[in-house]
């Protein structure tokens, strides 16, 4: 599926940075992407192939690849998993930095037993020092059809509105692996939200499965828009650690994924907080490279 | 708190289950498994004992109403004939929900029965029911003083035997790794006489199963924090608890992939087999001194591994054990299509020093390999009950083609 181009439009409510600021960051980034994008060889800026690959790096890169994926397309019907990595080369320079020339094959999320349709993407992820995101480029075939997914969405939708707020559920799924048919369209806006979070903190060394929702801090439904405040608990490799992540997302079918993060890390003293406002419309000029 | 008198057997003819959705898949589970045979019973289900404080009239009218409700499908063990005894409700685990929510709602009080009793429980009708090839040899105890016993299979009447041992839940909150143990403990029972394989294998060799070797974590899990992973060992200077039992082993002890920091869910402890769960395993194996396999059962991730784990490095056997691993992975896939990557710990996941399957191979155990169970990260640790034994079937498959193996090499 190729990635919808967003228009540039006007500043959202609530966006205080000065016009020229929004602007400068991406155009920064845009010029730094674009010198990473055409390097390939040892002759650029210190870029050194891996002549063997490990498996389980690309793998990583192709996870953090989907999960940049997956909160673009801000589809809960339609998420995608990791199947097979079919081709990949790496490449680190000096800095220690990792980049990523991948193609893999993706299931739904959502599988039922024995629907074994299997998606393919391209794609390019930079693991860079400064900024703790990758960044990504990738274009997968379409699994689906726009319209129909747009219909599952709404579907989707349409039943969450119809979950009563304060939701009973406390953790899901529950210890045995339970999740409730009727909670299940949360665990999958759930897990849209924390792949935003997944593809943040992805590091070539570092990579992430959502174990559990731990709480719902508020599910709001009377407005348009689907607004869900909750925490996550997000299990790390190769620390094994848990994570816990505070999430608060807003979604309506067919928009971009707004979505705030705060998670609590244990290794540093004190709470390292990772808050940060994701909007898809102010990313657009980093995503399509 | 004492557990209920009443014996509960968890067998086919139990009217649990009727139409509920949810159960619908039970009925086909159970239904399958009467065709091929009663050594495919189902022993661990995932529900509850919760113990109701029954403090007056009213709220013996609110018990009642829950365990009369009728897709809750509870099971009333014993009734609350006098105010001031509590009643025992067993919970179907899809009911676990709403039966605490309906609880908290109306102010009932109640505690949840500790399970790991019912692994035990599972141990001892294993060993009466096969008093002949299974007996249960205490090992030591944990650190808040729990048994750790294992299961003897043994026809050798009494004739030191060289060994396999099956290791399962050394990680607290990888409860699939137990009950794929207890399962498999009943099979091999119910199978040995039957089963080629395993009766010749049985003939040549001992069996040893441990189910839950971390059993304060493993109740810990069940009491308090489901995502639990260590030991629940205090440490001297500092208010974390516990160490990773599967870093504290005399192997490259305190190297890569462990962490000082007790706080860490990959501490290593404070010296190797710091943690008396790792020492009375070590003391065990050392002691017997004709180990010849012994795998180490996780989840989740589906990997078939082989030592070592500090180090990407090839161990010498790396070619046999390599082909070993795949057999296995490629019978366990025969059964129901689930994939299992194959490599060595180190290159597979990541390196991990002090672990298990490396003590094991550098003190003689040619034959140690790691599992990780079912699945590869959509329920991750808290796998449905549903897919307790589809895993403990393929996975059976996948053992009895390493200790085949090993059985024809020694």
């Amino acid at each position: 599926m190729q990635l919808r181009r967003q228009p540039l439009s006007a500043p959202r409510p609530g966006d205080t940075r000065p016009a020229a600021q929004r602007l400068a960051v991406p155009l920064l980034l845009l010029l730094a992407l674009q010198g990473a994008a055409a390097s390939g060889g040892p002759e650029d800026s210190g870029w050194l192939q891996d002549a063997e690959p490990s498996s389980r790096l690309l793998s990583q890169a192709a996870r953090a690849a989907l999960h940049f994926f997956n909160f673009r397309a801000a589809s809960p019907s339609a998420l995608q998993v990791l199947a097979n990595v079919l081709d990949g080369r790496s490449w680190v320079n000096q800095k220690k930095e990792y980049k990523f020339d991948l193609v893999f094959t993706t299931e739904f999320y959502s599988a039922e037993e024995g629907e074994k349709r299997l998606g393919k993407c391209s794609a390019q992820v930079f693991f860079r020092n400064e900024k703790p995101r990758p960044a990504v480029n990738v274009t997968c075939t379409q699994l689906v059809k726009k319209e129909r997914r747009q219909e599952e969405d709404y579907q989707l939708y349409k039943l969450m509105k119809q979950l009563k707020s304060p939701l009973n559920a406390v953790s899901i799924p529950d210890s045995h692996g339970y999740i409730a048919p009727s909670l299940r369209p949360i665990w999958d806006l759930a897990f849209l939200g924390s792949s935003y979070v997944m593809w943040q903190k992805s590091t070539p060394f570092l990579h992430y499965y959502m174990s559990q929702i731990s709480s719902v801090k508020q599910w709001k439904t009377n407005d348009d828009a689907i607004d869900f405040d909750y925490t996550v608990l997000l299990h790390e490799f190769s620390t094994q650690e848990i994570i816990p992540c505070r999430i608060h997302l807003v979604w309506y079918p067919s928009k971009p994924l707004k979505v705030k993060y705060h998670c609590q890390e244990r290794q540093t003293p004190e709470e390292a907080s990772g808050t940060e406002e994701g909007s898809a419309v102010a990313l657009t000029e980093l995503s399509n490279f | 708190m004492s557990l209920p008198q009443t014996p509960y057997n968890y067998s086919l003819t139990q009217p649990l289950y009727d139409w509920h959705p949810w159960n619908m898949k039970w009925i086909l589970f159970f239904g399958a498994l009467i065709g091929s045979g009663i050594c495919d019973r189902e022993t661990f289900s995932g529900h509850q004992v919760f113990r109701i404080n029954i403090r007056n009239e009213d709220e013996i009218s609110k018990l009642n109403r829950l365990v009369n409700s009728d897709n809750l499908k509870l099971d009333l063990w014993k009734s609350p004939s006098t105010l001031g005894h509590p009643a025992d409700v067993l919970v179907p685990s899809f009911s676990l929900q709403e039966v605490k929510s309906f609880l908290e709602d109306h102010g009932l009080e109640y505690s949840v029965a500790i399970e790991d009793l019912q692994i035990h429980k599972e141990m001892d009708s294993i060993v009466k029911s096969y008093p002949h090839l299974v007996s249960a040899v205490k090992i030591g105890h944990s650190f808040e003083n729990r048994l750790m016993y294992v299961l003897k299979f043994s026809t050798g009447k009494g004739r030191q035997r060289p060994a396999i041992l099956l290791n399962a839940g050394i990680h607290a909150r990888e409860w699939i790794s137990s009950a794929t143990a207890i399962w498999t403990a009943r099979k091999i029972a119910c199978d040995y006489g039957r089963d080629l394989v395993i009766t010749s294998i049985l003939e040549k060799m001992d069996i040893f199963l441990l189910p839950v070797a971390n059993p304060d974590g493993y109740v810990y899990t069940h009491t308090h924090n489901r995502l639990w992973r260590k030991t629940r060992s205090v440490n001297p200077r500092s208010t974390c608890i516990g160490a990773d039992p599967n870093r504290n082993w005399d192997s490259h002890f305190g190297g890569v992939g462990t962490s000082n920091d007790p706080c860490s869910d990959t501490y290593h402890g404070l010296h190797a087999h710091s943690e008396v769960e790792v020492k009375s395993v070590a003391d065990f194996i050392t002691n017997h001194g004709d180990f010849k396999c012994l795998i180490d059962l996780h989840s989740y991730s589906q990997l078939v591994m082989y030592p070592y784990g500090y180090t990407t490095s090839r161990v010498p056997d790396a070619d046999e054990l390599d082909m070993v691993a795949r057999n296995a992975s490629k019978a366990m896939a025969s059964l129901s299509g689930t994939q299992y990557q194959v490599g060595s710990v180190g290159s597979t996941v990541y390196t991990a020093s002090g672990n298990t399957i490396d003590w094991a191979y550098d003190n003689g155990i040619k034959y140690a390999f790691s599992f990780e169970l079912r699945d590869t990260g959509f329920y991750a640790f808290a796998l449905p009950a549903d897919q307790i034994i589809p895993t403990a079937q393929e996975t059976w498959l996948g053992l009895k083609t390493i200790m085949e193996h090993v059985r024809n090499n020694i």
